[in-house]
């Protein structure tokens, strides 16, 4: 099983910490003992690191994860009562008492659930522990996209025209029919595509702005909406950066997230494909600038939407660990959980910004349970076998245990697959090799699905955008089987079958030609 | 002695030919030698299949058995004789729900007629909302549930009046 392997990283993130560009000769970091309050694969990946700077780790955890692989990879384990699992994640007030419990020194939120909640950041801090992350107010700031974004203009970082919210949806229509057709529709308190969609003409607008807000409140309780201009074919490229709550700010380097569904990543890639050296750079100082103007402290990630004309406007700055974090680590050899923790310890930046290389390519595959052939519809079922590829530069992040439930109690990301390769071609055709290795039986997942991506000739030329799912959406289609690859599933199948294994090597020859058959 | 199965839209038999020197099958009119079988049942292994080597992942099922091949994962159904025949089932009068969740919002009233692909129930699941929509042309005689309503994977939630002539 994949999770009592060792670290498949280890190899590389090792070599990159021996790199003379980073020399470690810091003083430890002062924590003892790391709540994470996460699950899955991302309170997985956070361990490891916690082991390699040898700090002891505390899960958290609902009965219904009670067996899961971050529990049984933890020092220690605190059980959260809730009705739900992602009721029990999000009591902020009851993971602070369980880190007070247990003598932990500090908080790691990992993303998502509460790692951009000013609340949460304020009661950690509050009962004297330190949250891996920036301080309250910064992710308050960060966390309204109205306030990002004036705060982003004001410090010269480009923003696409919109219109702010109003109350009154008659008057938002009017001033957002302004801006001109196609415009996007965006929660304020919004993210990961909810309370989002697109509108072409002004007959749309009203029905479009009703449903956002009423998305919006249900799941941010603020009902807020605002319109933006909205850029055909863009591209989505975010920056890494590290802030060091002084001013001091690095970046390290982009990373392309294009390929979307339902207004969610699933491949991304570091460095983004065909972008010219200048344009990157310029995206990338931009980035550094906001993240030194907020004195910012932590790992956060600044997204950009990119237009075909080069015109670039910022989006959103996320204030915690990305999902798609490993692409970056590939590419510099640096670990930003421990480049994370690092800071909170008050200790700095990893390195200077000159001394920040990328080299080659990364590609992350998001493996999600889900019908790619029907509209990418969440799928559930259960892990009854899995096969996981092996191999120096994969990275298999994951919590999968084989016999694994999945239900829709959490999102249906299951694992990443994220492979580096010597430029972005030789990624390509390694992740695809490591695609072909996985296996993820008894659930639908999409992993057939990004291979077919992945080897599309507008993927491989790097003709990318956020529409690029539902623009190839036809080429993209599973192909029937030749009759030869029919041929073999079939008896594959058939040997499967108990009653045919009997058949074939039990019963004399007479017997076997009896017509009808039942199993 | 034939197995059928349904692999895509297309049933095929597979016919035991001969099992001896090797396991000799007939797929679509076209034979294949099998050798080193090894056992039924789930799990990573390889066949000899017409002289190469065949390696697999497979989880099998009397229903629909997985197998990963080729770095592709098809589903192949046992085709039950005795099941051959029965139609497709109620599937046309009836949306059912295509995963558990819960009702955000109702398009349509009991009454209302239906035209092919119109929205009927909008539902949230895994926090991603979907739009159910008529499966044809009709009306609505039910409407299951209501806002906030949650239900099960495959559950109906509304019902079109049958079609004329499918009486």
């Amino acid at each position: 099983m994949s999770h009592s392997a060792p670290p498949r990283d280890a190899f590389r993130l090792d070599a990159a910490l021996d790199v003379p560009s980073e020399p470690r000769t810091r003083a430890p970091v002062p924590f003892r003992r790391v709540l994470i309050a996460n699950r899955g694969e991302i309170a997985v990946r956070i361990q490891r690191t916690l082991r390699h700077m040898g700090i002891g780790t505390v899960a958290v955890f609902h009965r219904v994860d009670a067996d899961a692989p971050h529990v049984a990879g933890a020092d220690e384990s605190v059980e959260l009562v809730g009705d739900t699992a992602v009721a029990a994640h999000l009591d902020g007030a009851q993971i602070v008492a369980s880190a007070v419990a247990c003598g932990a020194d500090a908080i790691h939120p990992g993303y998502g659930f509460l790692s951009e909640n000013a609340g949460f950041a304020r009661q950690v801090a509050e009962a004297g522990l330190t949250f891996i992350g920036p301080d309250a107010d910064t992710i308050a700031l960060m966390g309204d996209k109205i306030s990002a974004r004036q705060f982003a203009e004001a410090h010269g970082v480009p923003v696409a025209p919109s219109v702010m919210p109003t109350g009154d949806l008659d008057a938002f229509a009017a001033e957002a029919e302004r801006i001109g057709f196609p415009l996007l529709i965006k929660a304020a308190a919004g993210g990961g595509g909810k309370g989002m969609s697109i509108v072409r003409e002004a007959g749309a607008l009203r029905e479009a702005a009703r449903i956002a807000s009423s998305e919006a409140q249900r799941y941010f309780g603020d009902g807020r909406v605002y319109a933006e201009v909205y850029v055909e074919r863009p591209r989505h490229i975010e920056v890494q950066v590290l802030g060091d709550g002084t001013g001091g700010a690095i970046h390290l380097f982009e990373r392309e997230c294009s390929v979307q569904r339902r207004f969610q990543k699933i491949i991304e890639e570091a460095p983004a494909a065909r972008l010219p050296v200048a344009l990157r750079d310029e995206i990338c100082a931009a980035a550094v600038r906001l993240a030194s103007a907020a004195r910012y402290k932590n790992a956060g990630t600044v997204e950009f939407i990119l237009g075909a004309d080069g015109r670039f406007f910022f989006l959103e700055m996320n204030t915690r660990l990305q999902v798609e974090h490993p692409v970056t680590e590939m590419i510099t050899g640096i670990d930003l959980v421990r480049a994370q923790l690092e800071i909170a310890a008050g200790q700095g930046l990893p390195a200077p910004q000159q001394e920040i290389v990328a080299h080659g390519h990364a590609v992350e595959c998001r493996i999600c349970a889900e019908a790619p052939d029907r509209g990418f519809l969440p799928a559930t079922g259960a892990v009854r076998h899995l096969g996981v590829p092996q191999g120096p530069a994969i990275r298999f992040e994951n919590a999968l245990r084989q016999g694994q439930k999945i239900t829709a109690d959490f999102d249906p990301m299951l694992a990443k697959l994220v492979v580096a390769g010597a430029d972005r071609g030789d990624a390509i055709d390694r992740t695809l090799s490591a695609l072909g290795e996985l296996a993820i039986l008894g659930v639908e997942t999409n992993v057939d699905y990004l291979a077919r991506v992945l080897d599309h000739p507008a993927f491989r030329a790097g003709d990318l955008h956020t529409a690029f799912v539902s623009e190839h959406a036809d080429s993209l289609a599973p192909r029937p089987l030749d009759a030869a690859a029919r041929d073999r599933a079939l008896i594959v199948a058939a040997l499967g079958q108990r009653i045919f294994q009997t058949l074939v090597t039990d019963v004399p020859e007479p017997h076997a030609s009896i017509g009808a058959w039942r199993n | 002695m034939t197995l059928k199965l349904k692999l895509e839209d297309g049933v095929h038999e597979v016919e035991i030919v001969a099992r001896r020197p090797h396991l000799t099958v007939r797929i679509d009119g076209r034979l294949h030698t099998i050798a080193d079988l090894g056992p039924a049942g789930d799990g990573s292994g390889a066949i000899t299949f017409d002289g190469a080597r065949l390696p697999f992942e497979r989880i099998a099922s009397t229903g629909t058995t997985l197998v990963r091949i080729d770095g592709r994962t098809v589903a192949v159904d046992v085709v039950d004789p005795f099941d051959e025949g029965a139609g497709p089932g109620s599937g046309r009068d009836e949306i059912l729900a295509p995963m558990p969740g819960a009702v955000v919002h109702v398009h349509k009233a009991p009454g209302d007629p239906v035209t092919r692909g119109e929205a009927v129930l909008t539902i949230e699941s895994m926090k991603l909302q979907t739009t159910l929509v008529a499966p044809r042309d009709g009306e609505l005689v039910a409407v299951l549930k209501g806002e906030g309503d949650t239900f099960e994977k495959d559950e109906v939630v509304a019902r079109l009046a049958p079609a004329e002539g499918d009486q």
